[in-house]
């Protein structure tokens, strides 16, 4: 009995000091400063990138799996009969299909698809993402397969007058957590000087920034634009502007830093997709403009 | 009448996350309780080495939170095994909850009266039997009411597996709502399910204690 919980001790120890070296950091601060520990890591412990690299793996595996985040019409929500729809599910069918593999599609929280496409978990991320600098050293981008523009939207009776991303200064505005609009907010408001810290809200899901805007608990929510067309109309909120200018990259699949073969095969892919119409299908499908 | 019929309409979707729930919670209140047993022991019986690294275990788990340790597990975890998330998820929360097992535990093997242990020693017991068969079925009884409630927590804590992808009850919920922006719908088909959860385990729990009641 007393052999049994040494090794239990052990089992426990073991796991609680490696949890403490190495994955805190990584997982929970995808910041700057982490840039040199995360590649050795990935190298460490990808067994796919130790021969013929992750494209051969996942055709030798006759399936990608791919981490979403089903909660953002129009690009990636589950219908009544549990399927996943949308624009960025159609658009990775397509591509699997060119790859000639089925795919995997795996629900998870936003904030934990990164971690998850590093540790090996998942192969590729589709979950309407753009391709920041500070995301990219921590994964690799594909090509972009589709531009972005962000929206400031306001309660249905709101008086704001947003005609530039600058004006949102001083009023409490909300965005999605680990967003770039997020990110956006928190660069160009708070460090700005502009709006106080205690004005910015985060919220786990964008529908739920939308609720606190329609009850008047934050005056702006700033989002993705296209998904907030919807959004707008369904909660009878107020679309104040749509904006390039506080978008940053287009959105992009995706994948585990040094899959080259892998970036190599799937910019391929999703630029005959682009050139062969494919995409403008899948968007018309989806209702996107 | 459209409330309830969303309702049920939102309560057919859902519903299929039942057997996650359910799974995650059975496989992480088993895996709590071997923690909780043994690490509770080692905290009453082990030797000083041993005492120090059981108390280590619960005082350290039980600082960080729950969802904290499963992200943490799930992803140290998968560099040595492919483990499924509803696995990993499920280990992890089993892993955390041990900690507090262990502590309810630990009082149950306190409360057991040390003249029980003078005594078995006494007609020549070692002190492995005397444990196996004279404390450790008083403290079983003793540590029912506070399992009981532990078990409850767990079932709702298996929310947070979803943290690694297991779609639970919680999250098909934030999926219907996602889709249809009708919040309340969504969360009060997920409050219905695990109101029926807790007061189904409630249940298996009161007859237990009944069971296992003390004769006078």
């Amino acid at each position: 009995m007393k052999k049994q919980g040494l090794l239990f001790s052990l089992l426990v120890m073991a796991l609680l000091v490696m949890g403490a070296c190495t994955t805190v950091p990584q997982a929970a601060a995808p910041a700057a400063g982490e840039e040199a520990a995360a590649p050795a890591a990935d190298a460490a412990n990808a067994p796919a990138a130790e021969e013929g690299g992750k494209l051969t793996a996942i055709k030798a595996a006759g399936k990608i799996v791919v981490g979403t985040s089903a909660d953002y019409p129009p690009y990636e929500s589950i219908d009544e009969n549990g399927n996943f729809v949308g624009f960025d599910m159609d658009l990775i069918r397509a591509i699997a299909e060119k790859l000639g593999v089925e795919v995997e599609i795996q629900d998870m929280p936003f904030d934990s698809l990164i971690a998850a496409v590093q540790e090996g978990k998942i192969d590729a991320v589709i979950a309407a993402m753009q391709a920041t600098a500070e995301r990219d050293e921590q994964v690799d981008f594909t090509i972009t397969y589709r531009g972005t523009k962000d929206a400031f939207v306001a309660a249905g009776d709101s008086t704001l007058v947003i005609e530039k991303p600058e004006d949102a200064a001083g009023k409490s505005i909300g965005a999605q957590t680990g967003t770039v609009q997020e990110g956006w907010i928190q660069e160009f408001l708070v460090d700005a000087g502009l709006t106080a810290a205690d004005q910015v809200f985060s919220y786990e899901r964008a529908d739920q920034a939308a609720l606190d805007v329609a009850n008047g608990r934050i005056e702006l929510l700033l989002m993705d634009a296209e998904p907030s067309l919807a959004l707008a109309e369904e909660t009878g909120l107020k679309i104040l502007l749509i904006t390039e200018l506080t978008a940053e990259g287009g959105k992009s699949i995706a994948i585990p830093e040094g899959a080259a073969d892998l970036k190599a095969e799937l910019d391929r892919i999703i630029q005959e997709l682009l050139d062969d119409g494919t995409v403008l299908k899948i968007q018309e499908a989806n209702g996107l403009p | 009448m459209e409330f309830l019929q969303d309702l049920i309409t939102t309560l057919n979707f859902i519903i299929q996350g039942l057997w996650v729930t359910i799974g995650v919670t059975v496989v992480a209140l088993a895996v709590g309780l071997a923690f909780g047993v043994v690490m509770g022991m080692l905290r009453v019986y082990g030797n000083p080495l041993l005492r120090q690294l059981a108390t280590l275990y619960s005082v350290l788990v039980r600082a960080v939170p729950v969802i904290v340790i499963i992200f943490i597990l799930y992803f140290v975890i998968a560099r040595f095994v492919n483990l499924s998330p509803f696995l990993a998820g499920s280990l992890a929360l089993g892993f955390a909850s041990g900690a507090y097992q262990t502590e309810i535990f630990r009082g149950a093997f306190q409360s057991v009266p040390s003249g029980q242990m003078v005594a078995a020693r006494a007609i020549g017991m070692s002190q492995r039997q005397a444990i196996q068969s004279i404390i450790l079925p008083q403290a079983a009884r003793l540590a029912l009411p506070g399992w009981g409630n532990e078990a409850t927590l767990v079932l709702k804590d298996s929310t947070l597996v979803f943290v690694v992808g297991v779609p639970e009850i919680l999250r098909r919920a934030q999926q219907v709502s996602a889709r249809t922006l009708e919040p309340f719908v969504a969360y009060a088909a997920a409050l219905l399910l695990y109101l029926v959860l807790t007061l189904l385990t409630t249940q298996v729990l009161q007859w237990l204690e009944r069971r296992y009641r003390l004769q006078m």
